[in-house]
């Protein structure tokens, strides 16, 4: 890849040196209307942005140089993503940079990686994730959608749900169903999809924000070539399975909650209410919760930094960062009382709040990756090891 | 985060080991249990033993025969011993008088109480509370009135931690608009000591004071130096305190879970059902909460910052260590059925314990109320 030889080694760079550069390019570049957005972005927003972040070689922080990333170790990384958030920067539909470019990096074949990673480094290819099925959610493995082989193509049949932003994307990686005899986890196989090929439908569906953020995904007769498919045939478990950790540290992030609190702080401030002790108890408890779940969040930092692997107890993380984060915005509705349920940006005594959304995106935040009974089911069979 | 020199590395190591085997073989549930509610509460000879150990002496600078180490080396002795509930007053001598008396101005008092207090000779425990929820070291009504270049002192001292066999107190009082604190034998004529017991067996001491005569070379700190001392105290015992907790925690919810494992009900092993696979995990994620924030302020705390910081680090720390501890040995309880409301079971004398360290030196809503005056304004 041509772009490879410009990218510097940001790894020797000095800590501080590298904060800095990447919180100047942020605040300099990043569309300011766009920080702090709870909703997913969409590709028309975020086209610009993304195209900046291209331009430098800086869209796949994750990715190795030689690839058109930056190869960033995971000290680099974590401060890449800590101005990112700090910042307010909304995930770009990311998928192809975070989820199925790195499984192509490690799977794919030469020409499935000639093809595929330039495109999805440029913003050509915009990826969408084809796991969920209506009866195929926490209880992923029993999924449905099937590909028969017919001559050189697969052809699909099924349906998946929740796939995020599927209306921007150009291609979705599915799990599909390949030998319905095996058992559960072994007849899967992992398949590189164009959106356009006739037979796939969409139905947008429109969540409890009001916002049609993720659709389903009709497959009817999809005519696919053969070598779509990832990775070794009825193993598309194994390659799904091969990114997780970094993802889940990511996602117990404590950033959100604490941009929730400070919203909170502030219309309480605005009304009067940390002088009520009732609600003030509650405040600093849930102020303690997040500081804490931070305190639990770094040691897990400290842990990536010093190059270990995420273990399964990573899973808490997630479930306290999101509960908290939740209670939180329950607070947040209460606290503005009426005004509280009154949708879109309210005006308490001079502070500008939106209520309902914080309330709304916290919602699925202990649904989506790994539902917190899961992460539960994780933590006591891996860790408590408690008997099944 | 810092890297430790090696050296504090080696001592962590070494008291992290010492701590271990005399818990194998120092102590055991049994001897906690005959000294439930007697008059000693606590063994001297252990004390002893602790002493020759160096931990009494772990806060103390090297001049006065210490270890001049810190709360991360401290907190690993306590939280060893209450894991195994020795009823021993690390916390209540080892730190919070230990820490009052190193930071007091009598120079001539320190050279000659604090090598004793280090070998264990001297037990001094801290009389400095008077009313129930009362956490100001300032807010003190016991008077010292000046006589013969000392003091006479009268008045009310309660909830007394380690005072079973304490042989002196270091009691506050006011000296006009100062407050003063002095070191009283508890054989001085006119001051008389009672015991309360707590849940946990151990007990809180009443120390009733009537002209107790206290000479000069006794007065240990006066005015902002002796509130500055126990505020000092208070706060480090606070955070050792937090470390005990954590220690009651740990066995506690390795009782539970091993449990949950063997006993077979239904045809299953209990912990088998997610139910309760789910409520265990949740104890695990307090605990871990708990032991992030234990580790994060133990570190802000060795590193001495100002009043305000310290007692934002020990508020926190303490508030959350007594909550999850609260709540695994609450819940140990109904993991255990019925074996677990028994007088013979163990999980009881946890939950006791973790009741009685919780309500010393502030409860969690107090500590978080503190917390919240000492931050406000300070969202991150």
């Amino acid at each position: 890849m041509s772009a490879a030889a410009a990218i510097p080694d940001y790894n020797a760079k000095s800590d501080e040196d590298f904060r800095s550069e990447v919180r100047a390019f942020v605040e300099r570049e990043y569309p300011p209307q766009l920080r702090f957005i709870l909703q997913r972005a969409r590709w028309h927003e975020m086209k610009g942005w993304w195209g900046k972040l291209y331009a430098k070689g800086w869209i796949a922080p994750n990715w190795p140089r030689e690839d058109g990333g930056m190869g960033l170790d995971a000290g680099k990384m974590l401060i890449y993503m800590e101005e990112f958030e700090r910042h307010g920067c909304a995930r770009p539909p990311d998928q192809g940079i975070t989820q199925v470019g790195p499984l192509i990096l490690r799977f794919g074949t030469p020409a499935q990686k000639a093809w595929y990673l330039p495109r999805t480094l440029s913003g050509e290819c915009i990826w969408c994730q084809g796991y969920s099925e209506p009866n195929a959610g926490s209880d992923l493995a029993s999924l449905q959608t099937a590909a028969v082989i017919d001559g050189d193509d697969f052809v699909i049949n099924g349906q998946k749900i929740w796939t995020s932003l599927a209306d921007d994307a150009t291609h979705i990686y599915l799990l599909v169903r390949t030998d319905k005899s095996a058992k559960k986890q072994q007849g899967i196989s992992f398949l590189l999809v164009d959106m356009k090929t006739p037979g796939i439908q969409l139905r947008p569906i429109v969540n409890l924000a009001g916002h049609g953020e993720f659709c389903q995904v009709f497959f009817d007769n999809v005519r696919v070539p053969r070598n779509t498919l990832l990775g070794q045939m009825n193993d598309g478990w194994t390659v799904a399975k091969a990114l997780l950790g970094f993802e889940r540290l990511g996602i117990g992030s404590p950033r959100r909650p604490q941009y929730a609190l400070r919203r909170l702080e502030a219309v309480a401030r605005a009304k009067g209410l940390l002088e009520d002790p009732g609600f003030s108890d509650r405040f600093i408890a849930l102020k303690l919760d997040i500081e804490d779940g931070a305190a639990l969040y770094g040691r897990f930092v400290e842990q990536v930094k010093r190059g270990e692997p995420l273990g399964q107890d990573v899973s808490m993380l997630k479930i306290w960062t999101m509960e908290t984060w939740q209670r939180l915005t329950e607070l947040l509705i209460e606290a503005g009382a009426e005004q509280g349920v009154v949708a879109g940006v309210q005006d308490v005594a001079g502070v500008e709040t939106d209520f309902l959304n914080p309330f709304y995106y916290s919602r699925p935040a202990t649904i989506y990756g790994g539902s917190s009974e899961i992460q539960r089911n994780i933590l006591a069979k891996y860790v408590l090891k408690l008997p099944s | 985060m810092t890297h430790d020199p090696a050296g504090n590395m080696e001592h962590r190591g070494q008291l992290a080991d010492s701590v271990a085997d005399f818990a194998a073989r120092g102590t055991d549930i049994a001897r906690v249990r005959k000294l439930r509610g007697t008059a000693a509460e606590y063994d001297r000879a252990i004390w002893k033993k602790m002493a020759e150990l160096g931990w009494l002496g772990i806060l103390v600078p090297d001049q006065h025969g210490g270890l001049g180490l810190g709360l991360t080396e401290m907190a690993i002795v306590a939280r060893g011993l209450a894991r195994g509930l020795a009823p021993e007053p690390l916390t209540a001598t080892a730190v919070l008088s230990a820490t009052a008396l190193v930071a007091a101005e009598n120079e001539a008092l320190k050279r000659e109480q604090l090598p004793r207090l280090v070998s264990g000779q001297v037990l001094p425990a801290l009389a400095w509370q008077e009313e129930a929820g009362a956490l100001d070291p300032a807010a003190v009504r016991c008077t010292a009135v000046a006589f013969e270049g000392g003091y006479k002192l009268s008045g009310t001292k309660r909830f007394i931690s380690g005072s079973g066999q304490a042989d002196a107190f270091l009691v506050t009082a006011r000296a006009g608009e100062a407050v003063v604190l002095l070191w009283v034998p508890r054989d001085t004529a006119g001051a008389r000591l009672s015991l309360e017991t707590l849940a946990d067996g151990r007990a809180f001491g009443t120390l009733e004071l009537k002209d107790a005569l206290v000479p000069k070379a006794h007065v240990a700190a006066s005015g902002a130096a002796a509130t500055a001392a126990l505020a000092l105290a208070f706060d480090h015992a606070n955070a050792i305190v937090a470390a005990e907790l954590a220690g009651v925690m740990d066995r506690a919810l390795e009782m539970s879970v091993e449990y949950l494992k063997t006993r077979v009900q239904f045809g299953k092993p209990i912990g088998s059902f997610q139910a309760l696979q789910h409520r265990a995990v949740d104890l695990h994620i307090h605990r871990e909460v708990a032991n992030a924030v234990l580790e994060e302020s133990l570190a802000t705390l060795d590193l001495r910052p100002a009043a305000a910081a310290r007692a934002a680090a020990a508020s926190r720390v303490k508030a959350r260590c007594a909550d999850a501890a609260l709540k695994i040995t609450r819940e140990a309880i109904q993991l255990h059925g019925g074996i677990g409301f028994t007088d013979d079971y163990d999980a009881g004398l946890y939950l006791k314990r973790a009741m009685t360290l919780a309500a010393w030196l502030g409860g969690a809503t107090w500590h978080r109320r503190r917390y919240a005056q000492l931050t406000k304004g300070a969202t991150t």
